[in-house]
């Protein structure tokens, strides 16, 4: 078990030290000076103390190894990564921060939703596999699994806002307004569309644990012993179908962030997936490599928890 | 499986082909992919002819934002071009952007897990890890941030074969970093063929490892690799569509992302111009589901799980 | 028939049934006018071929026919009493607490996720209505009946061989006390000895609790050591039906006899297995006539175009045409 959880361990940190290194080598392959990229590929007026303290902070004087290496491993590990081009020199984790709450409600409202849509929908179809419910539910997933997510969010805008006016399709408050209910209005079409993107993946994985595990011969065992279609369901096929969907839920709270970047630029979301795409416009390259550790950072734990979400729900991990 | 897989006669690799075929091809799923497949390669191939050349803002034939009609059956964008001519010449782009991505990464995952499944040990070791970390980190995280990197330091070069070379950046990109899920199952599959009589053969017969890798190895991957490519390329598409859509195509050159982007951009959905945007999107979703379940059709007929009697 | 005498009435009764699956396009006959009967405590094996209909027999039996098969003819009765066996719903009461089955394998056929006592204890709270400490004291003297001490309970079946998971499969079969054990394949993943151990211990409990057992196998060695009778099935039929002496002395039948000429046997020097050559038939084109024609080496032109009805001969029964003349006024009977 010690020796499992070890393993464990071990890859997470081999993953998230690539995922360091990655963010180094890149932003040493930039051609030029990183100080003459601040002013020239930010189009920004910066201050000449604000290029010294990021020269400094780089230490791009020194060696490139082991300084620069050092420093900038030790850098990273005290949540140190610079300062924005764009921002005008703000520290990228404070950036980072702000943005983190508006991402977090998204993303965590889209889930919720989807995991109680999703796996209920996938479930029931693969228990009553061949059946109408199935063969609507797998032909809508397979549709909206194939379907960018930010395209959904553009075609929800265009029915919901534009047409019919019912909701707003930008930002994540009216002017002036500053009410809960307002809030979660603007968070209506951009929650749907990540979570319908989500509960597509969630039919398709829950519906194939389930007819998978329709098929068991522990199911026909059960069977045999009389129980009744809802005692084999919930004694025997639940929490059996259960395991792969739990892990891939699990394995998703890491990529969701990424992953609503594209519906976030939609609707100008003020979170995480904004900020990206600002800092794509913009060549932002400290605040990218900021929102890459943090994604990667995300998938690791992640990856983490499913690892011991898999262990507490099977016998056979333990 | 287990017996297909054994090299045999070329009369018998033809039957079993033919069989294959018959069965891939009794999908209702698989029949829908590759129609609607088809036509959209028939696009790819020949957009001039069916549509006139690529519409630039100087060439632009129609109003700005008009809604379908018989002159532009799509409408028009923001800057008066035909929406039908961009989508057609979009296919071009995304479909070679998807494709040549996927080659990659077939290549580098079936490379890769041949390698580490035949050597075993330290190989074995070393690449699974590094292919752990791409399986575990997204082609489109990790596209995220080298796409913008590559390109300026790319520059922006000279067109190779009528692509413009930011198009090869983001074909590299893709192909660099979404193989991991190929090189896994290549390397299961290797490391039970290497243990199968006709391995062995070949090599108390003296055939060097290369060669055994290429002539008995891997064209028993093939089934795999075919199931698993499709959905690679749904995988591409899929990454393409969001990184252009980013900002990170070229609007030169528009891809259906870049369009999505520039129909973003121009703010079609709050002006309600449902065909800029439909468009382009309807495409993504055919083309994707397309492979999507040709993949599927794949995987069901190379891996005949269910029996029909008891 | 014989079996069928009033005084000695069967506990199970096997009348006359046909089954058939309905695959995309077609039907495939799996099972057709398999009768039998069988009494309290007798030990029965089926054995055949795979396809040869011998599983669906038994899961018709245990009322756990699949969702595409169709009881096309003939019915079951249990104590003279007919079994909805086509009916899911309606045979939910009598499965388990009449007929239970040993499965084969049983790593898939007990749930992973469960501890083994209360995968035994289970049957015994929904059948039985018992408490959930009432269920348990059932369980553990069950465990202690089939030779597993009681707190190994706490396992989960991953946990433990495979010849203790048999024993756990063969205790939760018993727990709501059935009249009837059938046994699919039960020794069939399992090597030699624990195969014995299991044969042994299904023995013991048969005339402890005087059990009914049908055993399903293809493997004629388990038969001799367990059943007192053995009916061999060919197609979808049964081909011949007899004690386990008379069968293995006297097969009367010539598939019965290539089976058993097939069976490895190095005190009479015959090393190699002698295969039976040809392939088992195809269950949507079933050859005319008798099935087993095109591999039987006495076939006759009779065999071709007309199916042998299932005769008593001696004190057994047999499908055969080479048998069939001395009971030609039955046949003309059957015909009628």
């Amino acid at each position: 078990m010690s020796q499992h959880i070890g393993r464990i361990l071990f890859r997470a940190f081999v993953t998230l030290l690539m995922v360091t290194t990655l963010n180094f080598i890149l932003f040493r392959v930039i051609p030029g000076d990183p100080s003459a990229l601040l002013l020239s590929g930010a189009r920004i007026s910066v201050t000449p103390e604000q290029i010294e303290a990021q020269r400094q902070s780089w230490g791009l004087d020194r060696p490139l190894f082991p300084d620069q290496v050092v420093d900038y491993l030790s850098a990273t590990l005290r949540g140190d990564f610079g300062y924005s081009f764009k921002f005008r020199g703000r520290h990228v984790v404070d950036l980072i921060l702000e943005r983190l709450p508006a991402t977090i409600a998204l993303v965590g409202l889209a889930q919720l939703i989807a995991i109680v849509c999703g796996v209920m929908l996938g479930l029931y179809a693969g228990w009553r596999r061949g059946g109408a419910v199935d063969h609507v539910a797998t032909g809508a997933s397979l549709a909206l699994y194939s379907t960018p997510s930010f395209w959904v969010a553009m075609i929800l805008v265009v029915i919901f806002s534009t047409a019919l006016g019912w909701l707003p399709g930008y930002g994540a408050y009216s002017p002036g307004a500053n009410s809960l209910l307002d809030y979660l209005r603007h968070l209506a079409l951009p929650v749907t569309a990540v979570a319908l993107g989500l509960i597509g993946q969630y039919v398709v994985v829950a519906r194939a644990a389930m007819s998978d595990v329709v098929s068991e011969d522990y199911m026909v065992t059960a069977r045999a012993k009389g129980l009744t279609n809802g005692q084999m369901l919930m004694r025997h096929a639940f929490r059996n179908a259960m395991l792969p969907v739990v892990t891939l839920i699990t394995l998703n709270l890491g990529y969701v962030v990424a992953g609503a970047i594209t519906v976030e630029a939609v609707f100008a979301w003020p979170g995480v997936g904004g900020l990206t795409v600002e800092a794509l416009n913009a060549r932002d390259y400290p605040v990218l490599q900021g929102i890459f550790l943090l994604l990667g950072a995300s998938i690791v734990v992640a990856n983490l928890m499913a690892d011991l979400a898999y262990g507490l729900l099977d016998p056979r991990v333990r | 499986m287990s017996e297909s897989s054994v090299p045999y006669s070329t009369h018998r690799r033809v039957q079993a082909f033919k069989g294959f075929l018959r069965q891939f091809l009794g999908h209702g799923g698989a029949q829908l992919g590759f129609v609607c497949l088809v036509c959209f390669l028939v696009l790819a191939a020949v957009p001039n002819i069916l549509v006139g050349p690529l519409q630039t803002a100087v060439n632009a034939t129609g109003d700005f934002l008009v809604p379908p009609s018989g002159q532009h059956l799509l409408g028009t964008d923001e800057v008066g071009r035909d929406v039908l001519n961009l989508v057609v010449h979009g296919a071009r782009i995304s479909l070679t952007i998807a494709l040549l991505a996927t080659v990659i990464s077939l290549i580098v995952g079936a490379t890769v897990g041949m390698t580490a499944g035949y050597f075993g040990h330290w190989a074995d070791v070393w690449l699974m890890r590094l292919t752990d970390f791409f399986f575990v980190v997204p082609s489109f995280v990790l596209a995220l941030v080298i796409t913008p990197v590559v390109l300026e330091v790319m520059g922006r070069g000279r067109d190779i074969l009528g692509f413009r070379p930011s198009i090869f950046v983001i074909i590299v990109v893709i192909g660099l970093t979404s193989w991991a899920f190929v090189a896994r199952i290549v390397r299961s599959q290797t490391l039970s063929l290497k243990e199968r009589t006709f391995v062995d053969r070949a090599r108390v017969a003296g055939t060097s490892n290369l060669s055994i890798m290429l002539k008995h190895i891997l064209p028993n991957l093939v089934p795999q690799i075919a199931a698993n490519g499709a959905l690679v390329v749904a995988g591409a598409i899929y990454v393409e569509t969001s990184l252009s859509f980013l900002g990170l195509g070229d609007p030169l050159q528009p891809s259906w992302g870049t369009l999505l982007a520039l129909a973003q951009r121009a703010g079609a959905a709050s002006a309600g111009a449902w065909w800029y945007l439909g468009a382009p999107g309807i495409c993504v979703l055919m083309v994707s589901l397309s492979f999507v379940l040709i993949g599927n059709a794949l995987d069901d007929t190379f891996n005949p799980r269910r029996r029909v009697i008891p | 028939m014989t079996d069928f005498s009033k005084d000695n009435a069967p506990l199970l009764e096997v009348d006359r049934l046909s089954v058939d699956y309905s695959l995309k396009a077609v039907s495939a006959r799996a099972i057709e006018n398999v009768s039998f009967g069988l009494r309290a405590g007798e030990a029965v094996a089926l054995v055949g071929e795979s396809g040869s209909g011998k599983t669906t027999t038994a899961m018709a039996i245990a009322g756990l026919l699949s969702a595409n098969a169709l009881v096309s003819g003939g019915e079951v009765r249990y104590r003279g009493e007919r079994l909805p066996i086509d009916d899911d719903a309606a045979m939910r009461p009598h499965r388990w607490s009449e007929t239970s089955v040993v499965f084969q394998g049983a790593m898939n056929a007990l749930n992973p996720v469960h501890r083994i006592i209360k995968q035994i204890a289970e049957p015994c709270r929904l059948k039985l209505r018992m408490s959930r400490g009432e269920a348990t004291a059932r369980a553990r003297e069950l465990l202690e009946l089939v030779g597993i001490p009681a707190d190994r309970g706490t396992a989960y079946p991953h946990e433990l061989s495979g010849g203790m998971r048999q024993r756990v499969m063969i205790a939760m079969a018993l727990a709501c006390r059935p009249s009837i054990v059938i046994g699919d394949e039960p020794t069939t993943a399992l090597d030699v000895i624990t195969q014995a151990q299991i044969l042994k211990l299904l023995g013991d409990l048969r005339s402890r609790l005087n059990l009914a057992l049908i055993l399903i196998t293809h493997d004629l060695s388990v038969v001799a050591e367990a059943c007192d009778r053995v009916m061999i099935m060919y197609s979808g039929r049964i081909v011949e039906d007899g004690t386990v002496g008379e069968i293995f002395a006297k097969p009367k039948h010539p598939y019965t006899k290539l089976l058993i000429d097939s069976i490895p046997n190095p005190a009479k020097g015959k090393r190699m297995i002698r295969p039976i050559p040809g392939d088992p038939p195809n269950l949507v084109s079933r050859p005319s006539g008798c099935a087993f024609h095109p591999r039987c080496p006495s076939a006759m032109a009779v065999c071709t175009t007309e199916v042998p009805s299932l005769d008593p001969l001696g004190c057994g029964r047999v499908a055969c045409h080479l048998h069939q003349s001395l009971t030609q006024e039955d046949k003309i009977a059957a015909h009628a």
